[in-house]
């Protein structure tokens, strides 16, 4: 298991309640958001760097759907992912080159699928499950276009887990 | 920073409220089974014809082959009989993203309503799998894979 994928992992293991899983899930996404935007930036050139563009609004869009499912437990949303936290699971991104940035988003999403699978495990709040398997859906669809960038076959999988 | 309009909050509060059985339709209806659940998503997923055309297709009808193989096997695991039957073939891959567009809606709305947390788990690599495919025939017939942020959810909301 790599480091994003473990360190993604503990974020949501340690969730002691619906509210934990849901934060745990903001962060990732929000974390997700500012790596797209961050590869972006860095060495993405021409239709990759378009894509990592639109996906960093997809993410904002999820991290967004997360804060909405808080908001409707009562939960407050205090604190948002920095450039810090990116840099903590994701190190120099945002200069690293092409392919190693396209290889650490896929990390980072299969990572994220793999935390919204235990929250279908954990989450007592079922009604919510609904939006978190559709923000895990979109996330599915960008791993089809990072692992068609990579070069890997097959680009899909018979049963997603981000493993 | 993620700000909400008063709209969106009452909407996704109300949505949890009804769909916590405070309706009192909801409290009236009796949930289906785990078994009927997944009953009604083999039932889609036999539905998705499978194409051989173009050539990413053929693994996508594969991967359709054991998506059906795992739910039956869940199906007997509940002590149910999965129904026999293979997705029809098909050359229309308009007619195959449609299906496979409504087997992702299949998913997320079957997956509140299974009890066993490990057929949700089930459903959830389900979901993202028919969430690929989408992204993949969509590529392979030269259009934008990812249109949107949900897999589709956006626009049925």
């Amino acid at each position: 298991m790599s480091t994003v994928a473990e360190r993604v992992s503990a974020r949501f293991a340690s969730a002691r309640n619906d509210a934990g899983l849901l934060q745990a899930g903001l962060h990732v996404e929000e974390v997700c958001a500012l790596a797209y935007a961050a590869a972006a930036e860095g060495s993405l050139r021409g239709a990759a760097r378009a894509e990592a563009e639109r996906f960093a609004e997809h993410e904002r869009r999820h991290a967004k759907a997360y804060a909405t499912m808080l908001y409707a437990l009562t939960v407050p949303v205090r604190e948002h992912a920095r450039a810090q936290d990116l840099e903590a699971l994701l190190p120099g991104l945002a200069e690293a080159g092409e392919r190693e940035a396209l290889r650490r988003l896929e990390e980072l999403e299969e990572a994220a699928i793999a935390g919204q699978r235990l929250m279908a495990r954990r989450l007592r709040a079922r009604e919510v499950l609904r939006t978190v398997a559709a923000v895990m859906a979109g996330g599915a669809q960008h791993l089809v276009v990072l692992r068609r960038r990579l070069g890997q076959s097959p680009p899909t999988k018979a049963f997603e887990t981000g493993a | 920073m993620v700000r909400l309009s008063r709209r969106e909050f009452v909407g996704a509060a109300g949505t949890l409220v009804l769909a916590a059985g405070c309706g009192s339709e909801a409290a009236r209806t009796p949930e289906p089974s785990d078994a009927e659940v997944l009953d009604a998503l083999l039932a889609r997923e036999l539905a998705v014809p499978a194409l051989s055309a173009p050539a990413a297709a053929a693994l996508l009808a594969h991967q359709d082959a054991q998506h059906a193989r795992r739910l039956r096997r869940a199906l007997r695991a509940l002590g149910a009989i999965p129904p026999p039957g293979a997705p029809p073939p098909g050359d229309d891959p308009e007619l195959v993203l449609a299906r496979k567009q409504e087997m992702v809606f299949a998913c997320l709305d079957a997956l509140p309503r299974l009890r066993a947390p490990g057929l949700r788990e089930l459903v959830m690599g389900l979901a993202a799998s028919e969430a690929e495919h989408l992204a993949e025939l969509r590529a392979a017939l030269g259009r934008e894979p990812v249109p949107d942020a949900f897999a589709g959810d956006t626009e049925r909301a």
